[in-house]
């Protein structure tokens, strides 16, 4: 009896300690754009491994969680914080990955724990120029699939670099987000507006509407609405809500730049 | 009509690899996020503008995000990524991104009118707008996560290491 006790003690860790880590561990997962039915799997399935079970609510900015042993003996209860913006799917997979490797027991708590912290240090993320590279082509291509021309094609991919850019650079120095969406929507629709002012092509309105279309919000929007299938409604809420703010500020620096250029949306 | 379907195929594909730079994918999701991407979006393509008939975009985004699903879910187990990671940028190039914003652009322009005949105008087009926005990204969810709920072992069991 007293060997099992023992054994048990060195296999288990507290529920303290499981309670922490399943915190970490939601916080950088839902941060990371991951959906509420995967987060929930992935943190049953730890819990699971260490014999323990949880609950959690996720709140507008945390995740409230709860875990207990399987006797109900023990329980341990913590709030963690939500950061909003930070999607990657870098880490969302490395996570997964790491919950399955948990749950096999393939590797031990105190592993578990150092891999979390090797995840979320490492950020996968590319070189910013390379980025503003791509982020340019993809909007440009946008264009050519909403029928642009050349030109049209040609001064998109130099608006979105420039707001790109902004973007980046604001970013870095801690400007709140939705101020960063209505400048840079601003900046690359100003930009965009040179295709119609000096008459190079033949779609200057398509290089204007799409100049702005790298801001959408588009992750949130979807996974607001799979979390609104799965019946989480009240993440669904906060993150469509999330999205629409974006996406009014967006529009926001459009229609200030359309004024100035005595453009119609419409 | 085929030469454009290509450039269709070619232009979502390039729009995938940038918009899911964004999101810092694994690597080795590029490649498959513009093989899903172009594959989806000539899809919804071809069921949009072919000589026979012409589907209503909501329709052809729900069938093409229900191909990118399928698709997402038989290769994520092959390169032990989670669906989504495929699945999110490869629908980027059919968020209704026009439509989002000439929504808010119909809703500010009627505060600005005088008239009624001139408010219904431009609250007709926020309603229009706001409506094809929503039903489109609803199709695309509906769509896209059928697939994972119906192969949920793949889905979910995709980044266990065999």
């Amino acid at each position: 009896m007293t060997m099992t006790m023992m054994t048990e003690s060195v296999c288990y860790p507290s529920t303290k300690d499981v309670c922490m880590f399943i915190a970490e561990y939601s916080f950088w997962l839902f941060s990371s754009g991951s959906t509420v039915i995967r987060l929930e799997k992935n943190v049953r399935r730890i819990a699971e491994a260490f014999g323990m079970k949880v609950d959690f609510s996720i709140l507008p900015h945390h995740i409230h969680i709860t875990v207990r042993d399987s006797g109900s003996l023990n329980s341990y209860t913590t709030v963690s914080e939500i950061k909003s913006g930070g999607i990657s799917f870098n880490i969302n997979t490395m996570l997964s990955r790491l919950s399955w490797d948990i749950s096999d027991r393939k590797i031990g708590f105190d592993e578990a724990k150092e891999r979390l912290g090797c995840i979320v240090r490492s950020t996968g993320s590319l070189d910013p120029w390379l980025l503003i590279a791509l982020v340019s082509f993809a909007n440009a291509s946008f264009c050519r699939l909403f029928g642009g021309d050349i030109v049209a094609m040609g001064v998109v991919f130099i608006s979105t670099a420039a707001g790109y850019l902004m973007k980046q650079i604001l970013m870095e120095r801690k400007v709140d987000f939705r101020l960063v969406v209505i400048i840079c929507s601003f900046i690359s629709s100003i930009l965009a507006s040179a295709d119609g002012l000096f008459s190079l092509g033949c779609t200057p309105e398509l290089a204007l509407g799409t100049s702005v279309l790298y801001l959408v919000p588009g992750i949130p929007f979807i996974n607001s609405f799979c979390d609104m299938l799965d019946k989480h409604y009240i993440c669904a809420f906060v993150r469509m809500t999330d999205a629409v703010v974006v996406t009014a500020c967006l529009s926001l620096g459009l229609l200030c730049s359309m004024m100035i250029m005595h453009k119609g949306m419409f | 009509m085929f030469v454009e379907f290509i450039q269709d195929a070619l232009f979502a594909a390039i729009a995938a690899i940038g918009f899911s730079a964004i999101s810092t994918p694994p690597r080795q999701a590029y490649l498959y996020c513009a093989l899903i991407a172009a594959a989806g979006h000539s899809l919804r393509f071809l069921v949009m503008q072919n000589r026979y008939f012409s589907l209503h975009i909501v329709i052809a985004t729900t069938l093409a995000a229900l191909l990118i699903g399928v698709l997402a879910v038989i290769l994520s187990s092959k390169s032990r990524v989670p669906p989504e990671t495929f699945l999110y940028p490869s629908l980027l190039p059919m968020i209704p991104g026009i439509y989002a914003y000439k929504t808010f652009g119909g809703l500010v322009m009627c505060m600005y009118q005088s008239t009624e005949g001139a408010f219904n105008h431009f609250f007709y087009l926020f309603a229009s707008n706001g409506l094809t926005c929503f039903f489109i990204l609803l199709g695309m969810a509906v769509g896209a996560t059928l697939p994972m709920f119906m192969m949920k072992k793949i889905s979910f069991q995709a980044t266990r290491e065999k």
